[in-house]
């Protein structure tokens, strides 16, 4: 097995409802190696989202240390963060999260406008993502013009483009219908299998999660099956 | 794309929205210019080197009383003095109350030419203007006004003193520094009107240089104190200035309402910004996850709400000038706004105004989008 790219170790995350605390994760202690397609299965309020938002950076920890290509994530600054997730960090929605005011070719430049990259570059970075996920003729489609599915491509695609470390897929087929959602993590799958990306996937769905290698499963906030 | 493509997308998203707000900056930023500008030639008036050697001489307690003719015979002979003329406000009546409201003043023909080098006249009307005892003189938007001609001949029916004065159109005078809708004619005729009182609004005087100004106006009143008609001598601007005071407090009442226009124009854009960023909390908060950090948010926000009002700025400002110099604001204003001078330095304040505006306004939604964390953004609006 290939070196752990996420390592959390007694990871908990509490939220403060005035006086009201609620666990959402407790004590979570997980490895993900590099190159592995896991799965965070569990129902509504397990806290797999939490989790997944902690591992992106997007939200801190209470208390733990949660490490991803070898950063410590908690430790880093709001500014450290966000440039850390340009670099580190693919998102894939739900909600897909398109801009809606720019084409499928825009949307998946704009992460690469934080990079130091030429616009011939840029250009060369957006093709090649957009070929990669199918796409290739919708370049100069506005999301509105496309359907969910070639949506949520272009989502894969705008995180595929700045080639991070990690790709984290929040129920990306919870949106799709089943043709869809079966083509999105089918390029998922591929993605892991040809090209070797790490990818984390929130679903509750077990269809989805069959096509990961590994199945984490959380509920209440804690790991069911250990330190998976 | 580009980051600022980005932000002219962003803009452009909502385009009714977009072009009310622009309109009502535009609208209030014009409105804003157009007041600063009355404002500005009311208060400060235009001057010239000319307008800095002239002083004038009036009654001690008001504009209402008058001085002795007499008083110019020692004037003249003051030190310092270069020309001095006699300057009467005629307020004589033409056909009814609402054409009247131009200048009409009675003046030595001789010198007035001389006091007033702004004036350009044609040297053949000049002389026939002292030729003849009911000629006047008679600026050039003046005659444009009513259609006037040379030789015409117009009657200005008593108002402030009891004559009529029947006048003969002899000269048009011309002048990019003073106004050019007055009209003047000869005091000897005045005189002649009066039947010889020997009376004067005020004396109109042209110093040699700038530095014997002040103790000329010394000079002057302590010359005439503990007569019956002690004088109040000033320059010409400070003249002016204490004519305006009489019509009250102009500069606060131009000035609250420039202000209530401001804070109007705040709260439309800051209502119009805080409305555009409410609405894309959930894509703010995507551009946050994909590695946008807090300053590039505020960046955006602050550059998209600059852009909109400096939109709004340019038309309003911009287009207040091409109004002021395509219009004839004189004919429009009726004769109360002789020139309308749209200067740099006040759309220049128009503008800054409209920057200010942008980014007071935007600070508010920028604030709050940087507090809202990615995961709030994220799933409020799930």
């Amino acid at each position: 097995m290939a070196a752990p790219i996420v390592q959390l170790r007694e990871l908990t995350k509490v939220y403060a409802h005035g006086e009201i605390e609620v666990v959402a994760l407790n004590r979570i202690t997980l490895d993900i190696a590099g190159g592995e397609f896991v799965a965070l299965m569990g129902p509504s309020g397990s806290g797999k989202s939490t989790l997944l938002h902690l591992i992106a950076g997007i939200d801190r920890p209470t208390t733990g240390q949660c490490w991803v290509a070898d950063t410590d994530v908690g430790a880093l600054t709001e500014t450290q963060l966000a440039e850390w997730r340009t670099r580190c960090i693919g998102f894939v929605f739900q909600t897909f999260n398109l801009i809606p005011v720019l084409t499928a070719f825009e949307n998946v430049e704009l992460p690469l406008l934080l990079t130091n990259l030429s616009p011939r570059e840029r250009r060369e970075h957006v093709t090649a993502a957009l070929e990669l996920v199918e796409l290739g003729d919708r370049m100069r489609h506005l999301p509105r013009q496309l359907s969910g599915g070639q949506e949520q491509r272009v989502a894969i695609a705008r995180s595929l483009v700045t080639d991070p470390t990690l790709l984290i897929a929040d129920e990306p087929t919870g949106n799709l219908d089943a043709h869809s959602a079966t083509e999105v993590l089918t390029l998922l799958q591929s993605l892991n299998r040809q090209m070797g990306k790490t990818v984390i996937m929130v679903t509750h769905d077990p269809k989805a999660a069959a096509f990961a290698g590994r199945t984490v499963h959380l509920e209440k906030g804690e790991l069911l099956n250990g330190n998976g | 794309m580009t980051i600022p493509g980005f932000i002219i997308r962003n803009a452009l998203r909502n385009k009714r929205r977009l072009t009310l707000t622009v309109l009502s900056v535009a609208v209030s930023l014009f409105l804003l210019t157009v007041l600063l500008t009355a404002l500005r030639l009311i208060v400060n008036p235009p001057t010239t080197d000319q307008s800095a050697l002239r002083i004038v001489v009036r009654h001690r307690v008001s504009l209402a009383n008058v001085l002795p003719e007499k008083y110019q015979y020692r004037i003249e002979r003051m030190p310092g003095v270069q020309y001095c003329s006699k300057f009467t406000w005629f307020g004589g009546i033409y056909r009814d109350q609402a054409s009247s409201n131009f200048a009409q003043f009675a003046v030595d023909p001789a010198v007035f030419f001389k006091i007033f080098p702004e004036a350009v006249v044609d040297p053949r009307q000049q002389e026939a203007f002292s030729k003849d005892r009911s000629a006047c003189i008679v600026g050039v938007k003046l005659m444009e006004r009513f259609g006037w001609k040379l030789g015409d001949r117009l009657v200005l029916k008593a108002g402030v003193w009891p004559c009529d004065a029947d006048l003969t159109i002899r000269a048009v005078y011309h002048s990019s520094q003073i106004e050019e809708t007055d009209l003047f004619f000869r005091h000897d005729y005045f005189d002649e009107l009066m039947g010889q009182r020997g009376v004067v609004g005020t004396f109109w005087i042209k110093a040699a240089q700038a530095e014997d100004i002040p103790g000329l106006i010394t000079r002057i009143d302590a010359a005439f104190r503990n007569t019956d008609a002690e004088t109040k001598t000033e320059t010409e601007r400070a003249f002016q200035l204490g004519f305006i005071s009489m019509i009250g407090n102009v500069r606060m009442f131009i000035g609250s309402i420039c202000t209530v226009i401001v804070f109007t124009m705040l709260l439309v854009t800051a209502s119009t910004m805080a409305m555009a960023i409410r609405e894309r909390l959930r894509e703010i908060s995507v551009l946050k996850a994909l590695g946008f950090t807090g300053r590039m948010i505020f960046s955006l926000i602050l550059a998209e709400s600059c852009g909109l009002s400096l939109a709004g700025g340019f038309l309003g400002v911009f287009g207040a000038k091409l109004l002021a110099e395509t219009l004839d604001i004189y004919k429009l204003s009726h004769g109360f706004l002789p020139m309308f001078p749209m200067t740099a330095d006040i759309l220049a304040v128009g503008m800054l105004v409209a920057l200010l505006l942008g980014i007071v306004s935007s600070l508010a939604p920028a604030y709050a989008s940087l507090k809202t964390s990615v995961v709030t953004g994220l799933t409020e609006l799930d």
